[in-house]
């Protein structure tokens, strides 16, 4: 049984889950929210590039226009919206975030409908091929994306005064502001910054994955895993994780018996991990 | 300058005259153009609108012709009130709105029904209220297998054998993969009947059922041609079609496998959506007549829809089974007095309609009084994408599904067909 | 002898009046709403006991609705016992797979408990809609291919609608009593401590494990009851109505509802069913529905923290005490 090609095409939906879970830890890292619309910014996103598309725009437009959307719904959402929920605990102003995705979800069905659509760029026709499996030049650029992101995240978080702010805001809201961080300001800038990869990230997932509203909200589920698996904390396990968990759903795939339960797969093994590596919940998720 | 005057009001009054023309087409009811003022016949649908796939332009189709037969007479006199419910993809919902429109607004008769998940819900309670459906589509096994159950389109299956079978004809494909659903009662079933003719015509034959939800399409495709078959036949809803087509483009299997799929592929947007690369190299069912066809019924379906239908209603082949559900309806409940028309007298002619033509349909439609399942529509054709449209490239012909052998002998029997 | 709290006369009372109520004034459509409404408000009778009194996150308690369901259908197909043996039977196995699912869990807190839960609904979801439910055939799966679909038989005391909607009414006041007096009696106390915290809990003497446990196989078993009754509803469910979104949703609306009144589980069960039949009802597009749902929730989780049911409870309780400050000494 071959299983090389898979790998390969494990790479590609890899990439998908990688960039998800990167977006997600990002904003959790920044604000302490778990954002479940982060499908759903980036889809809409991309829906109105397809219909700048539709309509003959450049695709330089186009993309442009797809991460402005994005971005503005984030920043309203964080400007807000967010501060709003800021008092309760976590999992309630995750839970919150159900909200816009549910609204978005609404919005883009009665704009756009689930007909399937398909998002094209000029890199679906570049490629390079890996043991007889073409790996288009969008995947590859989705790659870079994730890694790219840990970089500069990283980077943000580490080096800039800002970065010291996100991570004070995210560790403890009320101390951080008795100790002059600027709260509306930097919870704004994380959710914008978010909302900047969220909207490159959904315009590249409609092209690999499917253009269809519901379909890319509901990729964050996968998404989470990889985000578990990176403990919540560290972007490059969650990149890593992201592509791992994607190369073993893919290889399952000849195996009969199990090839129907294979899209299980990232959940097993977050679960797995979960339960081996203990409760090994770290600080930076104690209860608030 | 007067010249072109001249041509102006010429072409002026034509395209009036034409358009006149197009408006008076519409032809349903007695085409007295009298609105119909009796006591309402109440006749349900439930179709599956909000969730995966909008199954709802079965249902807008029907309406259309309705409200066509109740702008000319109705059905002698009696207009139609057409309820359709919206079941939401589930099947919880789908029972609570059959309830509602059986025992509360107390309906005579279903038509036009579109919905994945309400005939599994639904068979047991129709049978029970002595209620007959004229489905417009149905999908999954059970509504090709329930007393009470009529669709008028040919199922997943008959539609994937009706692909097979041209690929056996016009191919000479020698082995083939079929990938379906793992939707129990759709993939399996649709599956199953590709490696049963497969073994009887002695080629190779291969099933794949993915998951409809999954993110990753390639590696489904990577796995299909691994046996490098001929042909890989797909039994999937369209927006499943569609990025699987677009992972096997991406490794250029379009240009050394042949694409077929049963009708739920064939949409006027997905020759467009796929692209070029496929001019040539994926074939679809067709369950119905070409969509642009010249033939009078089809016009008359366009018409209807045109004059009495929403200008955003797409007009696809659910459309068409939902208006053929609607005409079946009418030709059906034309035949009681119009004044003891019940759930009783409603099923009883239905049960007699045999021969229903209509140019839409490759062979006459009946409902088949006395069998236990109900598959009139099951001979089809091929249509090929080229060049962002569909074209038709074969004539109708009998799907050789192996299951259908008791409709073939009821038919037989019953001299119809 | 169990000393009952007189505040548990409340819920079999208030639910005598509602089933009468809703059973004479309903339609078939309303009933079938409400008979789901019901059931399921058992399942979030159980998330509240989880979040309300422990603070812990389940997001997989509509997998353990269907958990309830699967068992419920397969006993009831291959071995026609009476109804209630294999409702109970769906009930147990929900419990213990509540229980397997706690154990990991028991270590977590907070988010990561949550989104742990939350892989569990996802990896039911995948394996549901590849097995789908049971519905007369052989073999584990208990799936029949042809025409041999049948639909799991009601009891036969409450074949109608009106009686099943009863029935279903009777078995949801037996489940929120059994979880009202939990929170009232012993248990509720420690878990309270447990609450406040796991050092304090151990100091006082309470087992926190089992405690713990308790409470996560008292959420399973209310889920698979629910499970049970959904699947006696329309004799059979549906493999992809039951996605690991669900789970999220469910979770949603008992929070809405409120998740510290013991009404505030039936609330819920009304918003998750009963709403959207009303917004059907009213031809409000289905898209037009999600959204409005998205907006009453972030409006909930924003102005009312304890749910709709708190705000009602806040309400009695001002007008009780106007009334006590009115009555001559």
């Amino acid at each position: 049984m071959n299983i090389l090609p898979f790998i390969i095409s494990g790479l590609g939906i890899g990439a998908v889950y990688a960039l998800s879970g990167v977006g997600l830890v990002v904003l959790f890292r920044a604000t302490g929210v778990l954002n479940f619309a982060f499908g759903a910014f980036g889809a809409i996103g991309a829906h109105c590039a397809w219909q700048l598309l539709e309509w003959k725009m450049p695709l330089a437009v186009a993309i442009f226009a797809a991460v402005t959307v994005s971005t503005a719904i984030s920043f309203l959402y964080g400007r807000l919206f967010a501060p709003m929920l800021s008092h309760r605990d976590v999992v309630v102003r995750a839970v919150g975030t159900l909200a816009p995705a549910l609204i978005l979800i609404a919005i883009m069905g009665v704009i756009w409908g689930e007909l399937p659509r398909r998002l094209q760029f000029p890199t679906d026709q570049m490629f390079v091929s890996l043991f007889a499996v073409r790996l288009t030049f969008t995947r590859v650029i989705a790659i870079f994306l994730a890694v790219a992101m840990v970089v500069a995240i990283t980077l943000l978080l580490n080096r800039t005064r800002l970065g010291l702010d996100m991570r004070a805001l995210a560790n403890d809201r009320d101390l951080s502001a008795v100790l002059g961080v600027r709260i509306l300001y930097t919870e704004t800038a994380a959710w914008t910054i978010t909302g900047i990869f969220s909207g490159l990230a959904g315009l590249l997932l409609a092209d690999l994955v499917r253009l269809q509203g519901t379909f890319l909200t509901l990729l964050v589920i996968p998404a989470i895993a990889a985000a578990i698996l990176g403990q919540l904390r560290s972007l490059w396990e969650t990149a890593v994780a992201g592509l791992l968990i994607g190369i073993a759903e893919a290889v399952l795939t000849p195996i009969a018996w199990i090839s129907p339960y294979r899209a299980a797969a990232p959940f097993i093994i977050a679960l797995a991990a979960v339960t081996i590596l203990g409760g090994a919940a770290k600080s930076a998720l104690k209860d608030r | 300058m007067p010249i072109n005057l001249k041509r102006l009001a010429l072409s002026l009054v034509l395209t009036l005259v034409s358009a006149f023309g197009a408006q008076a087409a519409a032809s349903c009811g007695d085409n007295s153009g009298k609105p119909a003022t009796g006591e309402p016949i109440v006749i349900g649908a439930i179709t599956g609108k909000t969730g995966p796939d909008d199954f709802s332009n079965s249902t807008k189709a029907a309406k259309a012709y309705f409200d066509c037969l109740n702008a000319n007479g109705g059905i002698r006199g009696r207009p139609v009130k057409y309820l359709v419910e919206d079941d939401q993809w589930n099947p919880e919902i789908a029972a609570q709105l059959a309830a509602k429109l059986v025992n509360d607004e107390k309906a005579v008769l279903m038509a036009g029904n579109s919905s994945f998940v309400e005939c599994g819900a639904n068979a047991d309670f129709y049978k029970k209220s002595g209620i007959l459906v004229v489905a417009g589509v149905g999908v999954p096994r059970e509504c090709f297998f329930a007393e009470n159950y009529a669709p008028t389109n040919a199922g997943p299956r008959v539609s994937m054998l009706g692909a097979m079978g041209y690929a056996l004809d016009k191919l000479s494909a020698k082995s083939v993969v079929c990938i379906g659903p793992n939707i129990p009662n759709v993939g399996t079933w649709s599956c199953d009947g590709i490696i049963q003719l497969a073994k009887e015509k002695g080629l190779a034959a291969e099933t794949i059922l993915m998951d409809p939800g999954t993110a990753d399409s390639t590696s489904t495709i990577l796995q299909a041609a691994a046996s490098k078959p001929d042909v890989i036949i797909l039994g999937l809803p369209k927006g499943v079609t569609v990025p699987l087509l677009t992972a096997a483009e991406e490794q250029g299997l379009n240009q050394s496998i042949k694409f077929l799929s049963a009708a739920s592929a064939y949409d006027l947007s997905v020759p467009g959506t796929i692209g070029a690369g496929w001019d040539g190299n994926f074939i679809v069912n067709m369950e119905f007549n070409d969509l642009e066809a010249t033939t009078p019924d089809n016009q008359n379906w366009l018409a209807v829809m045109d004059q009495y239908g929403q200008k955003s209603d797409p007009r696809d082949t659910f459309a068409q089974a939902g208006y053929l559900a609607a005409r079946i309806a009418e030709t059906a409940l034309m035949t009681l007095d119009p004044g003891n028309i019940t759930r009783e007298t409603a099923s009883a002619a239905v049960r007699q309609v045999k021969n229903f033509k209509s140019d839409i349909f490759c062979a006459p439609w009946y409902f088949g009084d006395g069998q236990s399942r109900h598959n009139a529509n099951s001979t089809t054709r091929m249509a090929v994408s080229e060049g962002g449209k569909w074209k038709v490239v074969s004539d109708c012909a009998p799907s050789p599904d192996p299951e259908l052998k008791d409709v073939r002998i009821f038919e037989k029997s019953a001299g119809l067909n | 002898m169990v000393r009952l709290p007189k505040q548990l006369l409340q819920v079999p009372v208030m639910m005598l009046i509602f089933s009468i109520a809703v059973a004479c004034l309903a339609n078939s459509f309303w009933l079938s709403a409400a008979t789901s409404a019901v059931a399921l408000s058992l399942s979030v009778a159980g998330l509240a006991i989880l979040y309300g009194q422990l603070g812990l996150v389940s997001l997989c308690q509509f997998a353990l609705v269907g958990v309830g369901g699967w068992v419920t259908l397969r006993i009831g197909h291959a071995f026609h016992p009476p109804f209630e043996v294999s409702l109970l039977a769906g009930a147990i196995v929900a419990s213990v797979v509540g229980l397997a699912f706690g154990v990991p869990a028991l270590r977590l807190r907070g988010l990561y408990l949550a989104l742990v839960t939350l892989m569990l609904a996802g990896a039911f979801q995948i394996v549901i809609s590849a097995w789908g439910f049971p519905d007369g055939g052989r073999g584990f799966l208990g799936r029949a291919d042809g025409s041999g679909r049948t639909m799991l038989a009601r009891p036969p005391m409450a074949d109608g609608e009106v009686t099943y909607f009863l029935y279903v009414c009777a078995f949801a006041t037996i489940g929120l009593l059994i979880a009202q007096w939990h929170k009232l009696a012993r248990p509720g106390r420690a878990w309270a401590l447990i609450r406040k915290g796991e050092t304090v809990a151990v100091a006082s003497g309470v087992n926190v494990l089992i405690y713990k446990a308790w409470a996560f196989a008292l959420s399973g078993f209310l889920a698979g009851l629910a499970g049970g009754l959904l699947a006696g509803n329309v004799g059979q469910l549906d493999g992809r109505a039951f996605g690991a979104f669900e789970s999220l949703n469910l979770f949603a609306l008992a929070i809405v509802g409120g998740v510290f009144n013991w009404y505030g589980a039936v609330i819920a069960g009304m918003l998750l069913r009963a709403l959207p039949a009303l917004l059907t009802d009213l031809g409000i597009d289905g898209y037009v529905m999600i959204g409005i749902f998205g907006v009453a929730l972030f409006q909930a989780l924003g102005t009312a923290p304890s749910g709709i049911a708190g705000q009602i409870s806040a309400l009695i309780g001002r007008f009780g005490s106007r009334i006590s400050r009115r009555r001559p000494r």
